[in-house]
């Protein structure tokens, strides 16, 4: 059963055709072109899909597309200001706190949720609330190091 | 829309209805998304009672202070289920009214042609016991033993009306239906009881990882040391969560010491009969029913100073 | 020792780090091409059957669905990554072998109609009697798996170095023990995926694939599909790991090219998680026993080692792997007197492959396990009886590796230093434990036919430079430790350099990413044509200059005689004049790279050096035993680590945190359960691999050794790091509890039962 849904998507409005089956995750990717969500599982059990929905964290792929309307919904492509990278993207890059690449996008926007959410979360609070998402590359040190890095300097530039 | 369509299945969070329905093991005709219906998202409190709508995720539950301090086991639970994902988008009443798992059930629709259908799938057989129209499937839901030791009862919701009753009268202790819903009802409303509060509570949780996983046991501990009552139960070992019977008989009416906690700890593993339905042996799982059992009454009492 | 390098020894964060932190790296399922097709893969549901009957034609009337593809209509044309090991087929032909083998392929206008369509396939199987076990697999009387291979063992290799027998006559004590390592999966996050376009009007072929092995894989495409190499074009997207499991041709990218071909459209196909788990590829379950003899002192005089590996329904790299986990007993301990055997068994089952190590970490979980408890009987410290049996770099070999440099004592004992080895080791309560393991790696292997690589090296007018490199970068960070080796040679910063690589219609001969050989062999390529392209400008400049050629550096984006700067002249003005000079533009250097071995050569005939250089490293691990969940936390590991010098120490660094993780993965939580045949856990939930939360305190401490043979003095890093995690963990629980666990994983369940089995004996000999 199909219907014309609005999503708003880092920013943009989106008129879109969709099945009410549709995981947000398939509308993302496949209606929208932006890939930078990723399919690790396709059952909520490695954060691949995470994208922001009202600044929390979310599974894209356990999350129907008809659920997403009236939110604000924010993926990896929506997190850089114009042509600068957001904190936690630098830190990722400079720290070396990527291989791969394919979890990047869900560690950055399930870390950015955190940070939104706590004022300065403890490093066991980052490990907890980051421990759904899987990478199999990083052996997660340098991503704490660098969540970590960018959590101390919030509130620190005026 | 429920009435009409009794096979429909309700989607609140979809943490659990979602992965189901990619597997083909549930596959609704209609899926009713009752997060449309507002105001099911709410903590009151109502003369020493809490009333929890249905709708909260999980993350709030733990949140919020009020229970965090009061209610630790309740706090505990939902911040031990899934990840912060899943506490993020899931409920309070879908993390209760979560269907039953099963190593033979909880997999893809090709990975099931293996086999005959199973008995909770809709065929015959189950591949449990190799009976058939039985179903030896378990309950494995976090909060469920938390608030069954706290008396909570649940608000049911349909076109017939409304009612009440103890949390633990929503369990069927049927692996294939394993909920008590009535035609078109839904789970509107947790209650924990103004005499739930005052007591002391915890929750362990013992899984594979710390994070994402079902618990291999969970084991949930409420007590109260004025009256000298004592409530367990426990997760993931049974059809539905399992009370502790038992060991409240031996506690009922002793001071907790050091003694009498061992031995009761030794009554856990009889509380329920785990069977070989997940990748983790039957055995290790009733000798950690008994080790969670005491943590959960060490965790709480401690708690109390 | 120190060398005054500006690129290569720093901490560079990845060429593509960026686009990966942007989102904006492109992935195999993130490619789309009008009028794509989706296609999806009918597998077998039972473990051993012959193929009776296949009814497609309910699959084909489903609207959506446009071709649908079996075993038959595709040529008989086997395929395997190692020549002589051929024994698949695209799709299933007349048997299915272990369920979830590949039967037909379906494709249509999205990835559900496929997939509804495969329910539509009707296939009528004839069981045949299944082997599960490889002990049961290889006895007479098993049912045979594939055709004419007796006792389904595919493989068999025993070698002999020195006198074995007499040896052990000489030994003051022997000890023999059995091991047993489990079945763990690669689970790269990104799922394997290929998409292929077909031009009929040129007939070329192209295929975007999620893979380690572009030129291999262009190989067996051209092969199976009877198309000349030169019109398969195989291009390697951004891949989101592979750990080896990437590295073999597989039915998606068969069927996505199949099908391509024959509709005439771009096709996708790309796997669902439960298939990765199930019909890829896995770490080779092994029964080991060894028998070592040893003098009073802990000198290790004669070792017997015998293998049964659990290939699985089908062969991948088998002789390879079985060669490997054989010949690389040999380091890093001196074996004066060795023999092994080593057996591929198939069973019904899924199959193995390359894994991180390949073939090795099982064996070095023996010999570690062992050598932890020799040192333990005879009374020796395992760290100094680890010091003591160390190879060095330059003696003659007993089965003659050239190991130019080997920093292995020395991270015995810095890994024993940084763990707190002597105020620890057997002196923690109960329940805590430290335990160390050793290991060494081959940088690639040389002796295994012709593996060269190839590079370009572009100097353009702007000072920009191009490097083609057939180099697979999957994350390991290849491309940027290959742009900091050319960058180095021309004395440029990293932002100069841009790398393309891995596109068989672009880039040179590589073999591939596998063996960890990727630095040194398409480093060393990179750097050789890094020089060419140096070489015809410093002539030029030379000229200029009235200086000697031999004289001029490049460094600083400048060119001047070596010692005095100012004599020189900007790399900006050098390239002007010589454009100006009328010289060809860009100035384009090539270069080549094969590890120094004897030709012809393979692991099984030849015995010689067989890597370019060998890394080392120990692992010491501290463990927190809860003696009543029976749960280990891994609480620390150390790794002290002989790559010879880090090209990127940040990189380095990567790999060896993620393997420890990785490791202690396989020690502690790792397991495919098969039951029958069929994979239990195939999902990321029930096949659980750690979690932020199991993460141990990780401390890495370089030992530089500078090898001549490596770019920069450079050898491998991060294959050789995912040897030693695991029995540097199961020794360390030898530590907090007193109990030699011989198998992987060592789950709570395993260690409650042994505590229970250790309390009764204890009781009992009260």
């Amino acid at each position: 059963m199909k219907k014309v849904i609005e999503l708003n998507i880092n920013g943009d409005t989106h008129d879109l055709l969709v099945s009410s089956n549709h995981t947000l995750l398939e509308v993302l990717r496949e209606k929208l072109g932006l890939m930078g969500t990723k399919r690790g599982c396709d059952l909520g059990a490695c954060g691949a899909c995470t994208v922001l929905i009202n600044g929390e964290a979310y599974l894209s792929c356990i999350m129907l597309a008809v659920d997403a309307v009236g939110k604000e919904i924010i993926t990896i492509e929506g997190l850089a200001a114009g042509g600068d990278l957001h904190p936690l993207q630098n830190a990722f890059i400079d720290q070396g706190a990527l291989q791969c690449g394919f979890c990047t996008p869900g560690m950055i926007l399930t870390a950015e949720a955190i940070l939104t959410e706590d004022e300065h979360p403890t490093e066991d609070v980052i490990k907890t609330k980051m421990a759904g998402n899987l990478c199999r590359c990083t052996g997660y040190k340098k991503i704490v190091e660098a969540v970590m890095s960018v959590n101390e300097k919030i509130g620190e530039e005026a | 829309m429920l009435q009409s369509n009794p096979a429909a299945k309700i989607l609140a969070g979809g943490t659990d209805l979602l992965v189901n329905m990619k597997h083909r093991v549930e596959v609704p005709p209609v899926v009713v998304n009752i997060k449309m219906v507002s105001d099911l998202d709410y903590i009151r409190h109502d003369n020493g009672a809490v009333r929890i709508g249905a709708l909260t995720p999980l993350k709030r539950i733990y949140q919020t202070p009020f229970i965090a301090e009061k209610l630790p086991a309740l706090a505990k639970a939902a911040s031990f289920v899934g990840s912060f994902h899943h506490q993020t988008m899931g409920t309070l009443a879908g993390n209760l009214c979560q269907q039953n798992r099963c190593k033979y059930y909880n997999q893809s629709q090709w990975w099931r042609s293996a086999r005959p259908t199973c008995f909770k799938a809709g065929g015959e057989i189950c591949h449990v016991v190799n009976k058939k129209e039985t179903c030896y499937s378990s309950y494995c839901g976090d909060s469920a033993p938390a608030l069954l030791v706290m008396n909570a009862r649940v608000v049911l919701q349909g076109a017939g009306g409304s009612r009440e009753i103890l949390l633990g009268e929503l369990y069927s202790g049927d692996g294939k239906a394993p909920l008590n819903f009535r035609k078109s009802e839904i789970l509107t409303e947790i209650i924990i009881p103004a005499e739930a509060v005052p007591g002391v509570s915890s929750y362990t949780k013992y899984a594979n990882r710390e994070s994402i996983d079902f618990p291999i046991v969970g084991a949930a501990f409420w007590g109260s040391t004025e009256k000298k009552a004592y409530r367990v139960a426990f997760t993931a070992v049974d059809k539905g969560p399992a009370r502790g019977h038992r060991i409240e008989a031996l506690l009922d009416g002793e001071d907790l010491s050091q003694d009498i906690v061992a031995e009761a700890s030794k009554l856990a593993s009889k509380e329920a009969a785990p069977v070989k339905n997940s990748i983790f042996s039957p055995g290790h799982k009733r000798k950690m029913m008994g080790i969670l059992f005491q943590s959960a009454v060490n965790e709480a009492t401690r708690r109390s100073g | 020792m120190e060398k005054e390098l500006n690129v290569v020894g720093t901490r560079v964060p990845m060429l593509d780090a960026a686009l990966k932190a942007k989102g904006a790296a492109l992935f195999t399922d993130d490619l789309v091409l009008p009028g794509m097709l989706h296609g999806r893969i009918l597998r077998s549901p039972v473990p051993h059957a012959r193929i009776r009957h296949i009814d497609t034609s309910r699959a084909e009337k489903l609207p959506g669905v446009k071709g649908v593809v079996t075993g038959r209509d595709i040529p008989d044309r086997r395929y395997g990554i190692v020549p002589k090991a051929k024994d698949e087929h695209a799709l299933a032909r007349d048997k299915v072998r272990y369920i979830g083998d590949d039967v037909a392929a379906v494709c249509a206008v999205d990835p559900e109609t496929a997939e509804e369509a495969l329910a539509l396939i009707t296939v009528e199987y004839e069981a045949l009697p299944a082997v599960f076990d490889p002990l049961e697999a290889k006895k007479e009387g098993a049912p045979l798996i594939h055709e004419g291979v007796k006792n389904n063992t595919s493989f068999f290799i025993r070698k002999e170095f020195g006198d074995v027998e007499r040896a052990f006559g000489e030994c003051d004590e022997i000890f023999e023990h059995s091991f047993y390592s489990q079945a763990v999966n690669h689970a790269p996050l990104e799922p394997h995926g290929a998409l292929a376009q077909f031009d009929p009007q040129n007939g070329e072929l192209t295929v975007w694939s999620s893979t380690q092995i572009p030129y291999f894989l262009r190989r067996n495409l051209s092969n199976t599909l009877q198309l000349d190499e030169s019109k398969v074009r195989i291009i390697k997207p951004k891949v989101g790991g592979g750990f080896g499991q990437k590295i073999d041709m597989f039915a998606k990218d068969f069927c996505a090219a199949w099908f391509a071909i024959h509709l005439g459209k771009p096709v996708k196909f790309i796997y669902e998680r439960e298939e990765i788990f199930i019909s890829t590829r896995q770490r080779h379950p092994m029964y080991i026993t060894v028998r070592t003899g040893v003098k009073k002192d802990g000198t290790i005089l004669a070792q017997k080692f015998q293998a049964f590996a659990d290939g699985g329904a089908y062969n991948s790299t088998a002789p390879t792997m079985i060669a490997l986990s054989c010949f690389f007993l040999m380091i890093p301990y001196r074996v004066p007197n060795l023999i092994y055997e080593g057996s591929h068994i198939y069973t019904n089952k899924p199959v193995g492959g390359a894994m991180r190590g390949h073939g090795i970490p099982q064996a070095r979980f023996a010999v570690e396990r062992q050598l932890d408890i020799i040192a333990d009987r005879i009374g020796v410290d395992p760290a100094e009886i680890r010091i003591k049996n160390s190879i060095q770099a330059g003696a003659p070999h007993p089965a003659g590796f050239v190991i130019n440099t080997c920093g292995f004592s020395d991270s015995v004992k810095k890994a024993a230093a940084a763990i707190g080895w002597k105020e620890k080791r057997g002196r923690l309560p109960l329940g805590r434990g430290v335990g160390l393991a050793g290991a060494s790696f081959p940088s690639g292997v040389s002796n295994m036919s012709h593996i060269s690589s190839g590079a370009v090296v572009q100097l353009g007018r702007d000072g920009a430079v191009n490097v083609l490199t057939g180099a697979a970068d999957i994350g390991q960070g290849a491309e940027t430790v290959i742009g900091q080796i050319v960058a180095e040679e021309l004395g440029v910063p990293i932002e100069d350099i841009r790398v393309t690589a891995a596109d068989t219609g672009i880039t040179p001969l590589d073999p591939g990413t596998f063996g960890s050989g990727v630095t040194v062999r398409a480093g060393n390529a990179a750097r050789l044509a890094a020089i060419s392209a140096k070489q015809k400008l410093l002539e030029f400049v030379a000229d200029k200059l009235e200086a000697n050629a031999a004289d001029l550096v490049a460094k600083d984006r400048k060119i001047f005689v070596k010692g005095s700067p100012d004599k020189g002249i900007t790399l900006a003005e050098a390239l002007k004049g010589y454009q100006y000079a009328d010289l060809p533009m860009p100035i384009v250097g090539r270069g080549s790279w094969m590890a120094p071995a004897s030709e012809p050569t393979t692991l099984f005939k030849e015995d010689g050096n067989f890597a370019p250089n060998y890394s080392f490293m120990t692992q010491a691990a501290e463990v927190d035993v809860d003696l009543e969940t029976g749960k280990v936390k891994l609480l620390k590991m150390v790794t002290a680590h002989d790559c010879g010098r880090p090209i990127n120490p940040m990189l380095v660094e990567g790999q060896l945190e993620g393997s420890v993780v990785g490791g202690m993965g396989q020690a502690l939580y790792e397991n495919v359960i098969v039951e029958n045949g069929q994979v239990m856990n195939p999902s990321f939930l029930d096949y659980g691999f750690p979690t932020f939360l199991e993460m141990p305190e990780i401390e890495a401490i370089e030992v530089l050794t500078d090898d001549p043979i490596g770019p920069f003095g450079a050898k491998e890093a991060g294959e050789g790091t995912q040897l030693s995690p695991a029995p540097a963990i199961v020794n360390a629980v030898y530590d907090a509890i007193g109990i030699d666990f011989m198998e992987l994983p060592i789950t709570p369940e395993k260690i409650l039962a042994a505590l229970a089995e250790k309390t009764k004996e204890n009781d009992k000999a009260q």
